[in-house]
């Protein structure tokens, strides 16, 4: 009976979610339409900054941190552990990135690798290792999950602008530059795509790569099933001899390094800066990402689709601001993503959440 | 934590499914994190506070090995006046230091003057903590983790300055303006943070959308929505920052027995003690506060027991609103006289003083008079010891995590107490 019940609530949540598709595809059909038939109404105009080659290289740029999270928080929820940290790797690894590199000098080369891509690195590895301090502070002390992950959040809000100070002497930090760009030869001459998909920031390459991975890894591998099943039905794993804690840490883990070129991928991909005012450069990013990946219901590819959503409001934004005649304030431009992110999820409302998620799992055997 | 609406087929459908998600499986562990004695919670938020305290110690000794100064400092162990141990360090910040600068700039010299500025300064963050402590721990004893005080309160902070700038034109100054002034404040803030708060509770009751992200979403669009409206409608000409006109001096509340300068009235920490008062009331001997603490410890057994989850939902964000509401009347009135952007995070700090509390609307006196202090005794610390005041959001950061972690607190315990019970049973 609650069987049927389930069913019958999750199809009517697949079709609002269509419905809100199609009414979303249908709008921006309304858009187009508009914008090609009268070129110099609103729509027109909006028509021509949304298409603008520009626009979407920008708002590639701009989904990296977005993706990146969702990707690793896609992994830690399938799993069991909801980690509302995201955010708080995101800033951690923002930071380090650039504080490594600034440190070794953003010029300098260690051995062979420039200082950034050791930044790169050194970024990474302070975001896993945060999410490892997560993954036990959840896994072995049992602790409140959405509590533990505000802290992650709270301690990196804390951390990063305190560290700046301490180097920097102001909560942003020195100048440290970007890696540039990675041009595919040929690829990117091609006339529009080209400069778009073949000629963007490494962190851009990186997510087109993860996003089928991550996908694939979920879907078809042994390890993402133990993911799943870790995160659905642990006692079953843990029947088949499946150890559900290691899962789990693999799983965080990985939110950790995923999330980290996210934060990298920020700093030192987009801004070549860290800015540790206010909410930081991240600004709710790792936030929005756990949208994401409510939005594409724990689908690395949907995911995406709704992070460049978001990324693409923002870059469609930041484009509106700069055209003149259209006296809409920054600020209220500035909302229309989170106020977005809000609309989604409340249409969106509870995905299939997995089972377990949440819960902490104590195998028989420790008793 | 439920959800529903419409016809009650459906809402009983919505309800079923609701408890078989797992939001609702964050709700035991919300319930153990509730429901510990009270003894216990108190002994492993001190212990939490020591850890950080300690954590934060080691972080402070680490940075000062990056830092640049003249000379690091020397570790001196003195025990009965003899010198046991000198290690010259090579970090720049002695934590000891840091801590006794922290002690002293929180409380100042009481023994020479009780009504220090340093005490003054510490009693008016805690003044503010306290409403946004009640805040967060109102929508935690509900059930919901509102971590949009801070939202509440920018916007409760603009709408009361509005308010007292735009009446002081036809209400008459003096007493009289004060009389009918501040209520007026207090209450403005109290409704638009109220509704601001209510936003979440609808989106959660009726659309099951989690109140954390929304909140979280909520506090970006308030602080947003503030700078609009302030720099496009409130903004006097010949002002360089984004804020409103000066409130007149009799809308304000002043320091009593404190310096003038300290910005700490006492009328306002006794309002905060009176609201945490009230608020305990509401919460232990109405009917209504025992449906929302059911709420938010066994919300099935609510409602079956005919509680309205949702309005509870919607009515206690509302509460947890307009109480952060009025928390930024009170920085308005007391600290700032005007409204200004850029405020400061008494909300995400409420957060922090409830955790600590245990959400126990008096337990969050006394967090917020702690909390009051580290904050306000960092500003010494910066000063005295160079080592940034941004420390207090690493503390904040740290004490969270550790009060999350009971687990580890009882294992230590256990270890400590009776070392046969190890590896016995994990649950009490």
């Amino acid at each position: 009976m609650s069987n049927t019940r389930s069913i019958r609530s999750a199809l009517n949540r697949k079709t609002l979610r269509r419905g809100l598709a199609a009414v979303a595809g249908l709008a921006a059909l309304v858009t187009i339409v508009a914008g090609l038939i009268f070129p110099g109404s609103f729509a027109g105009t909006l028509l021509g900054i949304a298409t603008k080659q520009g626009t979407i290289e920008h708002a590639l740029r701009l989904c990296v941190p977005i993706v990146f999270a969702a990707l690793g928080g896609i992994y830690a929820e399938k799993s069991g552990v909801i980690n509302i940290g995201l955010e708080g790797l995101l800033i951690i690894s923002a930071f380090t990135g650039v504080l490594v590199t600034s440190e070794l000098g953003p010029q300098s080369t260690v051995g062979p690798v420039p200082s950034i891509w050791v930044g790169f690195l050194a970024g990474i590895l302070a975001s896993t290792l945060l999410a490892l301090l997560f993954a036990v502070v959840c896994i072995e002390f049992r602790a409140d999950q959405i509590i533990a992950g505000l802290a992650v959040w709270l301690i990196a809000l804390g951390l990063a602008p305190f560290a700046a100070t301490v180097v920097y002497g102001s909560v942003n930090s020195a100048s440290v530059g970007t890696f540039g760009d990675w041009t595919v030869p040929v690829l990117a001459d091609l006339p529009y795509v080209g400069p778009i998909l073949f000629s963007a920031a490494p962190t851009v390459f990186m997510m087109l790569v993860a996003v089928p991975l991550a996908w694939y890894s979920l879907k078809y591998t042994r390890f993402g099933r133990y993911v799943r099943a870790s995160g659905e039905n642990p006692k079953a794993l843990d029947t088949v001899g499946v150890n559900v804690h290691k899962v789990r840490y693999a799983a965080v883990t990985l939110s950790g390094i995923l999330s980290g070129i996210g934060g990298v991928g920020l700093s030192l991909g987009q801004a070549g800066i860290f800015i540790g005012s206010g909410q930081t450069m991240v600004n709710g990013k790792g936030f929005i990402a756990i949208v994401a990946y409510l939005f594409g219901n724990y689908n690395p590819i949907g995911a995406f689709g709704a992070g460049l959503l978001f990324a693409g409001l923002d870059a469609i934004q930041l484009r509106l601001q700069q055209v003149p005649g259209y006296a809409v304030p920054d600020q209220l431009i500035q909302m229309i993503p989170y106020v977005t992110v809000i609309v989604v999820l409340a249409l969106v409302g509870k995905t299939r959440v997995p089972d377990a998620a949440g819960e902490h799992y104590e195998s028989g055997e420790e008793r | 934590m439920s959800a529903g609406s419409g016809s009650d087929r459906s809402r009983r459908d919505t309800l079923r499914d609701h408890y078989e998600s797992a939001v609702d499986k964050v709700t035991p562990h919300l319930v153990r994190f509730a429901t510990t004695s009270p003894y216990e919670r108190l002994l492993i938020s001190v212990a939490a506070l020591a850890l950080s305290v300690v954590v934060g110690g080691l972080i402070v000794f680490g940075s000062g090995m990056v830092a640049t100064c003249q000379e690091p400092f020397t570790f001196h162990l003195v025990l009965f006046g003899n010198e046991l141990w000198t290690w010259p360090t090579t970090s720049c910040y002695d934590p000891w230091a840091v801590y006794s600068s922290l002690l002293s700039g929180a409380t100042g010299n009481l023994s020479a003057n009780i009504y220090n500025y340093e005490l003054a300064l510490t009693l008016k963050e805690s003044t503010l903590l306290i409403f946004t402590g009640l805040s967060v721990a109102v929508a935690f004893k509900a059930g919901m983790f509102n971590i949009g005080t801070q939202g509440q309160l920018v916007l409760g902070a603009l709408a009361s300055a509005i308010v007292v700038v735009t009446l002081a034109k036809v209400v008459p100054g003096g007493l009289v303006g004060t009389f009918v002034l501040i209520p007026l404040a207090v209450l403005t803030g109290a409704v638009v943070g109220g509704v601001w708060g209510a936003i979440p509770g609808a989106l959660k009751a009726y659309a099951e959308a989690n109140e954390v992200i929304t909140t979280i979403m909520l506090n970006f669009v308030a602080a947003k929505l503030a700078f609009f409206l302030t720099s496009s409608y409130f903004q006097p000409e010949n002002t360089q920052s984004v804020e409103t006109a000066e409130i007149p001096s009799y809308a304000t509340l002043n320091p009593w027995l404190f310096p003038q300068g300290s910005k700490f009235a006492i009328v306002a920490f006794l309002f905060g003690l009176v609201l945490v008062a009230a608020i305990w009331y509401v919460l232990t001997r109405t009917s209504y506060g025992y449906d929302l603490r059911t709420s938010g410890i066994q919300p099935r057994a609510a409602e079956y027991s005919g509680v309205n989850a949702d309005r509870t939902m919607v009515s206690s964000m509302a509460l947890s609103g307009a109480l952060g509401g009025i928390g930024g009347t009170i920085w308005v009135l007391m600290v700032m006289g005007r409204f200004q952007v850029g405020v400061p995070a008494f909300g995400f700090d409420g957060i922090t003083v409830s955790i600590l509390a245990g959400n126990n609307p008096i337990g969050a006196i006394f967090a917020a008079l702690l909390f009051g202090g580290l904050k306000a005794g960092s500003l010494a610390v910066q000063f005295e010891t160079g080592v940034p005041k941004q420390l207090v959001g690493v503390l904040r950061g740290l004490i969270i995590l550790f009060v999350a972690m009971p687990e580890f607190f009882r294992m230590v315990g256990r270890r400590v107490v009776d070392p046969r019970e190890l590896g016995g049973d994990h649950d009490e």
